[in-house]
């Protein structure tokens, strides 16, 4: 619902009518449904679909890090990936790879690198700090961002304004194969979460409960942080680094429908897609006809949320000690 | 008839030393030990801190793989069971935690399903109606929609229990339930567990820090010294006088009422140290 009212709002006023009256015979002559189906339609798709992406994976990374603000971009996964998709672009590098562009292979590789090191930087952490593992969020999200700066700056200048706004977050129209390709991947990987969502459950109880309740602790979460890590790689390489998303979202939908991951995922991946849809429609019209970039909407969003959540957070921890 | 869990000649030790239990590194924590519980037994495991009472239990669960000797559960190896099929046979309860997420009592005992769900696992009506029996049992029905943390200890400890229950297991293991509790929720949780055995028919283990508790529950006793030794039989054979005072190393005061023993331990500095030691019958010279 929130999709198609959203793609009707623009600077460009179309009318639902003529939209509805369907293409014209010669191109151009209904422009009101070319925009609709070939602008419009396709941006509001895939704001649903990166929103859903990191909504999922923010809620998959807050239960296996057992730390409730986890979010792919706070942890530098999202920076991980942006760096292997900028690697990617000023290399130069064309081949193709079951179909996949090597932007969407490379992302992957720097999700999963990251994702490895927070995992590690985790463990190391210990269990109850909540603030040590969002501090190694911190430093890893500035090393990336050096390498990313250091390669933006080494590179040849026309590809200069699309990489920095790249990595605002904007969500800009793509062609249809790209698209089709990310809504395979994103739905397998939500589809595979799902699979295993009863297991998250037990997860977030820490490695001796979901032993105790027949849960083989390492396979789980492989296979969760390989699936989170995957589909914020084809989140990231379709629209750049849009934070807190994966922050805001899972805890909304929490307050509603309690912590259970089988409720919790879908929800969250449709409530997800949603909210993007609605930032990335604020980010075409407030500076109409400029655009600001969607990451611009999200963080303003986020921030403050962000805060609140830490204080309530650190309070809880020094009461339990 | 077999025992339920045959442990022969099993021993461990922590090549580092576990984090928060102690830093000394100790080479051995169990020295070949061997002991049997018969299906239907409550058995609990006494010692002094450090003897390994919590490896042991860690060990019987599978969350430790022993290095020495073996482990039968229901006559096949402990290695030879993946985490899935041995969770349908042991259930433990570990000492008190508070989740990260608000999951509410339910929830909480729901997840004791989980070891019998396939992929994209949802409880059934079987499985919903295993819960409902294990929060009736319990007495936690009342609170089944609140969150966990909104309990207090002796309640959350309760859900815990319940939870084990509803994973139908032939074979409970807890780790110091009564540890954060006052007087009337030990002995409220002792009684729930004595039912479990009686009704249920469950092999229960728990490690205990009240031996008289113990002595009044529980029907076998595995007493582990820091040193490495072990007894292990009736629970009145088990804990003397003499044993209590050699492995906790500390002065015990014997009172005997009729066929009952209760253990005191004194203190040096301890207000009626004196007096009762010098007055009151029944007690050995320390």
């Amino acid at each position: 619902m929130v999709m198609g009212l959203c793609s009707l709002v623009g600077t460009q006023r179309i009318s639902l009518k003529k939209v509805f009256a369907g293409p014209g015979e010669a191109p151009g002559q209904n422009i009101d449904y070319e925009i609709f189906v070939g602008v419009r339609l396709p941006r509001v798709i895939l704001a649903a679909l990166v929103g859903a992406a990191l909504a999922c994976s923010g809620v998959i990374l807050q239960a296996i890090l057992r730390n409730p603000l986890a979010d792919p971009y706070i942890l530098g996964i999202s920076s991980g990936a942006g760096l292997g998709v900028i690697a990617a672009v000023l290399s130069g590098v064309t081949w193709r790879f079951w179909g996949g562009s090597p932007i969407a292979i490379f992302a992957f590789a720097g999700a999963l690198v990251t994702v490895w090191l927070v995992w590690c930087i985790g463990r190391f952490a210990g269990k109850s700090q909540v603030t040590s593992l969002l501090l190694a969020g911190v430093v890893v999200n500035a090393f990336f961002s050096a390498v990313i700066m250091f390669l933006i700056s080494i590179a040849k200048s026309e590809q200069l304004r699309s990489t920095v706004l790249w990595l605002m977050g904007s969500i800009t129209e793509k062609d249809s194969s790209v698209l089709w390709f990310s809504t395979g991947c994103i739905l397998t990987g939500m589809v595979g979460l799902f699979s295993i969502s009863h297991k998250l459950n037990v997860l977030t109880f820490g490695e001796e409960e979901a032993k105790g309740l027949g849960v083989d602790t390492a396979k789980t979460k492989v296979v969760a942080f390989g699936f989170a890590a995957f589909i914020t790689a084809i989140a990231v390489s379709l629209s750049g680094l849009i934070g807190f998303v994966g922050l805001i979202v899972p805890h909304g939908v929490r307050l509603v429908f309690g912590p259970d991951h089988r409720q919790l995922l879908p929800v969250s991946a449709i409530i997800g897609g949603a909210f993007l849809v609605i930032a990335d429609t604020l980010a075409r019209i407030i500076i109409s006809p400029a655009q600001l970039p969607v990451g611009v909407i999200t963080a303003i969003a986020g921030g403050p949320f962000f805060l609140v959540l830490l204080a309530k957070y650190t309070r809880k921890v020094s009461w339990l000690k | 008839m077999s025992g339920i869990i045959e442990v022969e000649n099993l021993s461990f030790g922590y090549t580092r030393a576990p984090p928060i239990a102690d830093g000394r590194g100790r080479a051995r924590v169990l020295k070949d030990i061997s002991f049997e519980v018969m299906p239907g037994t409550f058995l609990t495991i006494a010692g002094p801190n450090g003897a390994g009472k919590t490896t042991l239990l860690n060990l019987l669960c599978g969350l430790l793989m022993p290095q020495a000797g073996s482990i039968k559960i229901d006559a096949e190896h402990i290695e030879s069971y993946s985490t899935k099929k041995l969770a349908q046979k042991v259930a433990v309860v570990r000492q008190e935690f508070v989740p990260v997420f608000d999951f509410t009592v339910s929830e909480m005992v729901s997840m004791a399903r989980t070891p019998y769900l396939p992929a994209f696992g949802f409880e059934g009506k079987a499985d919903e109606k295993i819960v409902a029996e294990a929060l009736e049992m319990t007495d936690t029905a009342q609170f089944a929609l609140r969150p966990l943390a909104s309990l207090s200890g002796g309640e959350r400890q309760r859900v815990f229990i319940a939870r084990a229950l509803a994973q139908n297991t032939s074979i409970l293991l807890l780790d110091e339930p009564t540890s954060f509790l006052d007087l009337k929720h030990q002995v409220g949780i002792y009684d729930l567990l004595k039912k479990m055995q009686l009704e249920k028919d469950k092999t229960i283990v728990a490690i205990t820090h009240d031996i008289n508790l113990a002595a009044q529950y529980c029907d076998e006793t595995l007493l582990l010294g820091a040193d490495g030794s072990y007894r292990h039989g009736c629970t009145k054979n088990v804990f003397s006088t003499e044993q209590i005072e050699k492995v906790f190393g500390v002065r015990i005061f014997t009172a005997e009422v009729g066929q009952e023993k209760f253990f005191i331990p004194l203190g040096k500095f301890a207000k009626d140290s004196g007096q009762i030691d010098g007055k009151l019958p029944g007690n050995r010279q320390g």
